[in-house]
């Protein structure tokens, strides 16, 4: 709880180039940790898993033999855990795709009949840190706006699938009218919500109790917007974040999904370099389509229903490799970007996972799990028991305590995850 | 370990969503409470605390022996302590604690497996007690507060509700997520929730759509012309599968994977809007037989950025014009694709376009026509402005300009409120919005950009995103949107808002009306889309792409014209009160060329659908042998008795199987292999504790193995192989073992095939009606009827079984139930 300001102020004078100490705000964090640059974090979701026998090496500890997949990462091989074993509590297979939506917020029974979500786990960290950057977090998706990040509520956040409007919210920052006009354009969202506000309260007199609630969620969703709307008219009046690259251009066709992938990605590379955000959810894109891939023409839905047909699996490989590809990338992007003598992969926790074990068998046991970067002590294979693990919810716990929030406890979890420890401060 | 179930259990379920009616109460309220810690709970044995001062429950001693070693105390597993439970089940949350509770109980996950059962008559007695308090509680709470929840309009509807107060169509799906659908309908009142994100994009949404209304662009200029397709690019006359002619392109081939496709660069919208088209053409060469050819639209930039606007035939030698009216986005082009023709491009190419004989599409020219405006300004915009003047402020731009702001202000938004509202408003009503105006006339903004500060306004208003209905029983504005929302998926239009202003909505003759009225229009495609496309998981066509190998025969032209079959059908019996027993079977359907080839059946010509008496042995008739359904209960390489079975008893007898158990793991389907899925799921029926949900769920999933997973009949499965050749087609696949379709029901009536399966379950008419009675009232009221509504959907049923079980009938029955018209 205590903020040693002092101690920040003194040793500003060389830090203030970076651009998280713009913002330096969080009382939680404590005094040393403050010195150093924040901490971030990026889930990803390949919505139709990995396939089980291509991801998981077979021996587990220090000393195992990479993967197909993970060899693909082998030059990080001190800086990720690769973790099996792993599922959600009180996840089925019948509705595999659908566990999507728990995939970061551990709410048992998605798909069932009258399921309602939780919060996910980047907007739980949002809400103690989101307000130190320009956007608390940024949901992403490969297709559609389905994403992976939910609210306290169980409402779904839009993820936004076009890179090019992401990165024209990050960085372009318009003309002095352009941002005279958004400015203003907040003020009028300002105004209107403060008139809702108003409105609503007459108007929930009248109502019985479980509409009330209705309306309570909407009046939180109003109170909630204004206070961020406030934030970001002070954020709008700092210039943005200046980046020496070409905005990136959407990619119309759905069936690529790895070059769609690869834009989201350098622009969750972008956006945690220039601290616009510190948290980051990802969802995959998933498709019916073939993707343009030599060698590959059937689409990656019906390619991870392989039923074992070796023509599938050798194209599901394919598809996959690329996949995993697109990951080494990233990992190579945050660990060549420094900052204050780490680099950014140090700082930030790349999450890979899926809420499929298996594709082909709809098994959501066994997910496939990858932790890198982030600052824990890496480079092994954490196997627990397939058949009575943890729950997933307990590395999000890690997750969170590597983000300094101090929380015990989220979603299903029954503690931390045994084995993986932090590696600094 | 149970190895048949776990099988059963991997491929239940498949990519659909599902409705629970008869469990609805309890899940309904279960979910509803945060529970998420309860679930991994492991209770032990020990001593218990006691329940502080609480009378005593009837579950105390079941507490006291099962329960309480872990869940009582300050340090109590899972965050739940049995004394937190209290005999108040009017409070909401006890009552929410409470269901978690009956329903781990009930599931059995609770005490944990490795721990002793309580005796099962003791736990039926809580089980017991524990629903009747819950539905004592919930009839009570009705009382006062209705049924349904206040709900908020959903995608669908918020985007037809803006079409129709202002007249825009426009994409909003960037913006507004799809809505949770876990209760088979994604307009459920529980599940619409709220959050900052989401009003934020009601903000934005607010503004592009006010944008798309208000005409502040110069006029657009109009494009009149016909396209001479001689002039393409992508026709070339020589070396080609093109012959040009004296009156237009004969085309001998399509190839879409090499580009070999008409694409009419020459043309380009230049504007956002409706486009009129004229596409005049013959068969060539066709020996007296139609030419199909389908047009698409998009940017065809990418394979993404096209879209069908549907297919076409034009009889041979006799020049024939189609006509189409498609919505465009700017920068769009069409495409003309040739459908059918028997050459592929290098065999057109090796004779010689000029000289050769097979038969072709002759397209003579395309007359495209737009955007068509209506008037200019647009309807949109002077829905919002009448006719008050627009004012040129810069070159391109122009304002709505008023002599009297604060006098037009105050017409505009009531005018704008009304029917934002869907109700008379107030004075009080629209006070804060003409307070907003004027504060930003006072700070010097223009008319038009105050004006818009209110719009925005009232448009992300609860009052506009809600529906506001009273408890018990609705008012006739209410009622109107209840109405409209349910067959239009969109607000009342003037006639419905008249009727409920002179408040003679609520007449039986009145409404009975309107609902004839409501169904005929147009506007009523929505209750096709939505209710028929939820209830039957039509919106997951494309969830997975059938496997080329195996069924290389599945295209486009294909699945496009199975939906249409499903969709006209259902149309069919709903606007001729046809029994709805012809949902399980029925001696016609709609079919054109191509899906009477895929069925199997003779004699028809052409692309458009059309009504067709079937054969007595085409196996076909009713929704449950359509394409459609049969594609969406398959996955792309395999069906599962298990998932087709789970969807009739679901979606047709609304008997939905119990929850497949969670511990439950799943094996991996492999397609290479000489065994069925029956010979894999055979062992399971001899065990009790799968056999009890299996003998229900498998005898229609076995009665469907005999059509594949693109809906073709089969008398075996296919199995991945070696190449051979099938009808001049190098094919991998091979027949691989028998299907046998024959099995019993559990009340051990047997049947041979689907034919014999149909013939039993119409024998219990009651049970079909029943279930669609129970899903229209979910759909329509945006809550699924539970227990405590039986006694009223029996009357519904009844009125329904008097009258031959028609389906209109079914229809107005539920919009005359006091169910329907109370909160």
């Amino acid at each position: 709880m205590n903020v040693h300001r002092r101690t920040f102020i003194r040793s500003a004078g060389v830090s203030l180039a970076l651009p998280w100490l713009n913002v330096f705000a969080d009382e939680s964090r404590d005094s040393l940790d403050a010195m150093l640059p924040p901490r971030r974090m990026i889930c990803i979701c390949a919505p139709l898993g990995l396939h089980p026998d291509n991801f998981f090496p077979t021996q587990t500890g220090k000393d195992y033999t990479l993967s197909p997949y993970l060899d693909i990462l082998k030059g990080f091989r001190e800086e990720f855990t690769v973790i099996s074993g792993l599922a959600h509590a009180g996840m089925g297979s019948s509705f595999a795709h659908q566990a999507s939506a728990s995939f970061l917020t551990g709410a048992p029974g998605a798909g069932r009949p009258g399921f309602r979500n939780t919060i996910s786990l980047d907007q739980f960290a949002a809400d103690h840190i989101g307000t130190q950057t320009r956007f608390p977090s940024l949901a992403l998706s490969g297709e559609g706006s389905g994403g992976l990040s939910w609210t306290r509520t169980g409402a779904l956040i839009a993820a936004d699938n076009s890179p090019s409007r992401v990165f024209s919210r990050l960085f372009l920052e318009g003309n002095s009218e352009d941002v005279q006009q958004q400015i203003h354009r907040l003020e009028d969202g300002r105004s209107i919500l403060d008139d809702l506000s108003e409105q609503a309260q007459s108007l929930r007199s009248g109502l019985g109790i479980e509409d009330r609630d209705k309306l309570d969620e909407y009046l939180t969703s109003v109170r909630e917007l204004e206070q961020r709307m406030s934030i970001d008219e002070s954020w709008a009046k700092k210039p943005k974040p200046k980046v020496s690259v070409e905005p990136p251009k959407d990619i119309a066709n759905a069936a690529d999904l790895i070059g769609r992938t690869r834009l989201l990605f350098d622009l969750s590379h972008l956006a945690i370099q220039t601290d616009s955000t510190r948290l980051i959810t990802i969802m995959l894109a998933g498709s019916s389509f073939a993707p343009p891939i030599e060698g590959v023409s059937l689409g990656h839905h019906d390619l991870s229903h392989h039923g074992k047909d070796p023509l599938k699996l050798e194209q599901l490989k394919i598809v996959e490799l690329e996949t995993m590809k697109t990951v080494r990338d990233l990992l190579s992007k945050l660990k060549q970007s420094k900052e204050g003598g780490n680099s950014l992969l140090d700082r930030t926790s790349v999450f890979l996972g899926s809420n499929l074990g298996d594709g082909s068998s709809h098994s959501t046991k066994n997910l496939p799990v990858l932790l890198a970067g982030g600052g824990y002590r890496h480079g092994q294979h954490l196997a627990f028991d397939v058949n009575n693990p943890p729950p997933l919810c307990n590395l999000y716990v890690n997750m969170l305590q590597r983000l300094g929030i101090e929380a015990d406890k989220f979603g299903t979890s029954t503690g931390t995850l045994t084995g993986l420890e932090m590696s600094q401060g | 370990m149970n190895t048949p179930c776990i099988l059963l259990h991997s491929i239940l379920f498949y990519d659909l969503t599902f409705t629970a009616f008869k469990r609805s109460t309890l899940n309904r309220l279960a979910m509803r409470c945060k529970w998420t810690i309860i679930v991994s709970v492991a209770l032990t044995f020990a001593t218990a605390t006691s329940m502080a001062s609480e009378h005593e429950l009837p579950t105390k001693q079941l507490f006291t022996d099962h329960c309480e070693s872990c869940h009582s105390g300050t340090n109590a597993k899972g965050d739940f302590a049995t004394a937190k439970l209290s005999a108040d089940f009017n409070d909401k949350q006890n009552r929410e604690l409470w269901l978690t509770v009956l329903e781990q109980l009930k599931e059995g996950s609770m005490p944990p497996k490795d721990k002793p059962r309580p005796a099962a008559n003791k736990l039926q007695s809580v089980v017991d007690w524990i629903n009747a308090q819950a539905e004592k509680a919930e009839i009570a709470r009705r009382a006062t507060e209705g049924r349904v929840v206040m709900r908020r309009l959903n995608r669908a509807e918020y985007a037809n509700t803006v079409r129709d107060l202002l007249g825009v169509e426009i994409d909003l799906t960037d913006l507004l997520p799809l809505d949770t659908s876990t209760n088979g309908f994604d307009n459920n009142a529980e599940l619409l929730h709220t959050s900052s994100f989401l009003l934020r994009n009601y903000l934005d949404a607010a503004d592009r759509v006010l944008d798309e209304a208000i005409a502040n662009e110069p006029e657009p200029w109009i494009l009149k012309k016909r396209f001479d397709i001689r002039e393409e690019k992508s026709v070339k006359s020589t070396g080609s599968v093109y012959r040009h002619t004296d009156d237009g392109v004969a085309i001998f081939a399509t190839w879409e994977s090499a580009n070999i496709r008409v694409t009419m660069w020459n043309f380009r919208s230049h504007v956002r809007g409706k486009y009129r088209f004229r596409i005049s053409g013959y068969g060539f060469q066709s020996e007296g037989k139609p030419i199909t050819f389908r047009v698409t639209a998009g940017t065809l930039k990418e394979v993404t950025e096209e879209r069908l606007i549907d297919y076409f035939a034009v009889p041979a030698d006799k020049p024939t014009v189609i006509e189409f009216t498609e919505q465009l986005e700017p920068e769009n082009r069409i495409r003309i694709l040739a459908e059918g023709l028997p050459a592929l491009p290098p065999a057109v190419e090796k004779i010689g376009a000029d000289k050769y004989t097979g038969p072709g599409l002759v397209i003579q020219w395309v007359d495209v026509e737009g955007p068509i405006l209506e008037s200019w300004p647009p309807p949109s915009h002077k829905a919002i402005f009448g006719d008050l003047k627009l004012a040129r402020i810069s070159p391109e731009r122009f304002e709505v300009a008023s002599q009297q702001p604060m006098v037009d202000a105050e017409r505009i938004l009531r005018n704008f409120a009304r029917r934002a509202f869907r109700r008379n408003v107030s004075d009080e009503d629209i006070k804060p919005f003409l307070a907003r105006v004027k504060l930003k006339l006072d700070q010097n903004d223009s008319f038009e950009q105050a004006m818009r500060v209110g719009l925005k306004g009232i448009l992300v208003s609860p009052d506009f995103l809600f529906l506001r209905e009273q408890a018990p029983k609705l008012d006739d504005f209410a009622l109107a949107s209840r109405l409209s929302y349910f067959l239009w998926s969109s607000m009342p239009d003037e006639e419905l808002f008249q009727l409920a202003e002179t408040n003679t909505l609520h007449q039986p003759k009145v409404l009975r009306e309107q609902v004839d009225r409501l169904l005929s229009d147009p506007k009523a495609k929505a209750f096709n889309t939505n209710f028929m496309g939820q209830w039957l998981s039509l919106r997951a066509i494309d969830a997975t792409l059938p496997d080329g190998t195996l069924y290389p025969e599945y295209d486009d032209i294909l699945k496009t014209s199975m939906l249409k079959e499903t969709s006209l059908f259902f149309d069919e019996v709903l606007r001729n009160d046809l029994p709805l027993t012809n949902f399980v079977s029925s001696d016609f359907s709609f079919l054109n060329a191509r899906l009477a080839k895929h069925y199997g059946i003779p004699g028809i010509e052409g692309m458009e659908m059309r009504r067709v008496a079937l054969p007595s042995d085409s196996h076909r008739g009713g929704l449950l042998t359509m394409g459609s359904i049969l594609k969406v209960t398959a996955n792309g390489t395999t069906t599962s008795p298990i998932v087709r079975g789970s969807w009739v008893l679901e979606r047709i007898l609304g008997t939905p199987p119990p929850k497949p158990p969670q511990d439950v793991e799943a094996i991996e389907p492999d397609i290479r292999g000489a065994t069925t899925i029956r010979e894999q799921l055979a062992k399971h029926r001899n065990v009790e504790s799968c056999a009890s949900c299996h003998r229900e769920i498998d005898p229609p999933g076995f009665a469907l193995e005999s059509f594949d997973v693109i809906g073709g009949w089969r008398e075996h499965y296919r199995a991945t192989g070696e190449p051979r050749e099938v009808n001049g087609r190098r094919v991998r696949f091979w027949n691989g073992p028998a299907v046998d379709p024959s099995d019993s029901l559990s009340d051990g009536r047997t049947f041979q095939n689907i034919d014999e399966y149909k013939k039993l379950i119409l024998e219990d008419k009651d049970k079909l009606a029943r279930n669609l009675t129970e899903k229209l009232i979910a759909y329509g009221t945006g809550a699924a009827p539970t227990h405590a509504d039986k006694p009223q959907v029996d009357a519904i049923v009844g009125h329904a079984r008097d009258n031959h079980y028609g389906f209109k009938t079914l229809i107005h029955e539920v919009v005359q139930s006091a169910l329907f018209q109370s909160k």
